[in-house]
């Protein structure tokens, strides 16, 4: 079993920097899933762990070995990929057994694999089958069964499941932690989806621009996010950000009033932007004064058991999710309050967290 | 076809919706379509006149097929002009022999080396690999006649006028250049997770070309071999100038040197051997067309 540690690893496309300073540890049998909007670099990063690119800066460890010099093909791991990857001129027998014809094993061994891994992730009626003939979610579990029946030290997946659809998306999602658990290999994952990331992961990396934002398990990352960008990244629907200035012992903006413990107020160079995720929002009842937001409706999202509301505070906009007892109509005036331990407070300039 | 209609009607009656009309498709009218059909008849019949005249004046009598008032329809049929062929003083069996032996060997090692010089062209990271393609493809761009006079002095100076050898590499010279870019197309249509996926498997580049690329790019090649096969068994000028032994000599040039004379031409025994030059052409052609199709229209892997 095999940990993986990246240090300094960095990539250049011709002049475009495409990985910056990447330092990652991955312990021994985790899970952890890279995550980032499109071009954030966490596919490139997944490449360069594969040995399918090589980093331009840095050096990439299995357990004590340096691998960046090492081939692709001589490296235990096993990889699927978003869009599959299944060899078209081989049934799903082929595609699964391709791997381990390779390391020449007796033909029984190879037998016994497939038809175990088929067993795990229940394709044993599709063996005979060609990747044409499957549907998104067979094939999904075959390119699954593939990387799981070499028995990996490494199991790497790019966005495996950004090609199904959501209802399929949140049952593979389950099966893929319950693959890992059978399997027992380091795991890392490449996601766009936060909640993918937050549902999976042992941890989870943010990146942004090529950079890793934050390292984290998903209650750090949600509860102690270090900068904007993670924040707002984390956690649906996203934060809402305030610009306020600091009046006393009080942060004010238009429409928001923020009474915050005077060791929270004393790193903010007189502006600050609050960042207030919308489940922490509720409804004014005059008891907690302290912390009050105002602003004015501009999009009702009903959605059953709760509601989305969209306020317009000042130039800028919050959501938040309230229960449905109380009905909010378009341009209807409201008064929300918040718990001060839940604002969050960002430099200005800088977009990292203060205090 | 029929998702095309659904596709147009979605579109006109999302353009019509505002007039609060029923949709219609429109039709086009009888008279547009019975001039449609009228000039497309007359190109099919300008395009096939000569072949049924080929075939017509095949089982003509040598008489009847020189006679000053053609005949559209034979007035008697006869298998002589075939049999003649085979029993006759042209050596047919010989050119036949000939013209399959070196297309066929030309095609297979043609498309051996455009298949590698293809992926090559496609995958390769080297830092000359665009100049180099376009150096093949460069190639192309110069007639067939000013290739043959330098390939000539090579061949008499390897002493291969008259071989079969000479011949195939002179075939091979001209197709590679084109099969190269022809397969280079359809390795950039495949996906190259396809590829990586191999690698991971732990097999190395020559273990993913001939394992994976090669038969999911069987279409492809069948095409690629097919057009090579179909140039060959065409080409005029290098049997005529690099062969000049009725042994070695292929179909066209002997075909075009046999039954011309001086005083008479047995336009019978000619069409008859032409109709029988023409049918591998066909037969190829019917044989591969369906991969052909799929080959020529991209993303030709609708397996991954």
């Amino acid at each position: 079993m095999t940990g993986i540690s990246l240090k300094s690893v960095g990539k250049r496309f011709g002049d475009t920097v495409v990985l910056r300073d990447c330092d990652l540890d991955v312990g021994d049998h985790e899970f952890l899933v890279l995550v980032g909007p499109s071009g954030s670099g966490k596919t490139t990063l997944l490449r360069i762990i594969a040995g399918l690119e090589s980093p331009t800066e840095g050096e990439v460890f299995f357990g004590d070995e340096r691998v960046d010099d090492i081939d692709v093909s001589d490296r235990d791991i096993a990889m699927v990929f978003q869009n599959y990857g299944l060899y078209p001129h081989m049934s799903v027998y082929g595609n699964m057994a391709f791997g381990l014809r390779r390391r020449k094993l007796p033909r029984s061994l190879i037998d016994e694999k497939v038809r175990d891994a088929a067993g795990l992730l229940g394709i044993e009626e599709l063996l005979d089958r060609r990747p044409r003939q499957l549907s998104g979610g067979q094939r999904q579990r075959v390119a699954l069964g593939r990387a799981i029946v070499r028995d990996p030290a490494v199991f790497l997946l790019d966005e495996p499941l950004s090609n199904l659809d959501a209802h399929l998306r949140v049952r593979m999602r389950a099966e893929i932690l319950k693959v890992h658990r059978a399997v027992t290999a380091t795991a890392i994952y490449v996601t766009h989806d936060q909640v993918e990331a937050m549902t999976m992961g042992d941890r989870i990396a943010v990146m942004n621009d090529g950079v890793i934002q934050q390292l984290g398990t998903p209650d750090e990352l949600y509860e102690r996010p270090v900068n904007r960008f993670v924040a707002s990244f984390i956690g649906t629907p996203a934060m809402g950000f305030l610009t306020c200035e600091v009046d006393g012992p009080q942060l004010r903006g238009a429409g928001v009033r923020l009474r915050l413990p005077a060791d929270r107020l004393k790193n903010v160079p007189g502006k600050a932007v609050c960042g207030i995720r919308p489940e922490h929002l509720r409804p004014h009842s005059g008891r907690d004064a302290g912390c009050v937001v105002e602003g004015v409706v501009e999009v009702v999202e009903p959605l059953g058991s709760e509601q989305h509301v969209i306020l317009a505070v000042g130039d800028e906009t919050v959501t938040a999710k309230l229960p449905r007892e109380h009905r909010f109509h378009h341009a209807e005036k409201v008064t929300l309050s918040v718990d001060p331990a839940r604002v969050h407070l960002f430099d200005p300039d800088t977009g990292q967290t203060i205090g | 076809m029929t998702a095309r209609r659904t596709a147009a009607a979605a579109k006109e009656s999302h353009v019509t919706a505002g007039t609060a009309r029923a949709p219609r498709r429109r039709r086009r009218p009888w008279a547009a379509r019975s001039i449609a059909v009228v000039i497309i008849a007359l190109f099919a019949a300008w395009t096939l006149a000569p072949l049924y005249w080929m075939i017509a004046t095949s089982v003509k009598s040598p008489l009847e097929a020189t006679n000053l008032t053609p005949t559209l329809w034979p007035r008697s049929f006869t298998g002589a002009n075939f049999q003649g062929l085979f029993t006759g003083t042209v050596p047919f069996g010989t050119y036949l022999f000939n013209s399959f032996f070196t297309a066929i060997i030309a095609a297979l090692v043609a498309v051996l080396i455009s298949t590698l010089a293809g992926y090559s062209f496609s995958r390769g990271g080297y830092r000359l690999n665009g100049v180099t393609g376009i150096a093949v493809l460069a190639t192309q761009m110069l007639p067939l006649v000013v290739l043959i006079g330098p390939l000539y002095l090579l061949l008499l100076k390897a002493h291969l006028l008259n071989t079969y050898f000479g011949l195939i590499v002179g075939y091979t010279s001209f197709a590679i250049p084109f099969g190269a870019w022809m397969m280079k197309g359809f390795f950039d249509g495949m996906p190259r997770e396809i590829e990586e996926a191999a690698r991971v498997d732990g097999y190395g580049r020559l273990g993913v070309l001939f394992r994976v690329v090669v038969p999911t790019s069987i279409p492809g090649l069948v095409t690629t071999a097919v057009f090579i096969f179909m140039n060959t068994w065409n080409n005029l000028l290098y049997p005529l100038t690099l062969v000049s032994t009725n042994a070695r000599q292929t179909l066209p040039a002997g075909l075009m040197q046999s039954f011309t004379g001086t005083f008479k031409t047995d336009w019978g025994g000619m069409m008859a051997a032409a109709l029988i030059t023409s049918l591998p052409l066909v037969i190829a052609f019917f044989a591969v067309q369906r991969s052909m199709v799929r080959g020529m229209t991209a993303g030709a892997l609708s397996g991954t």
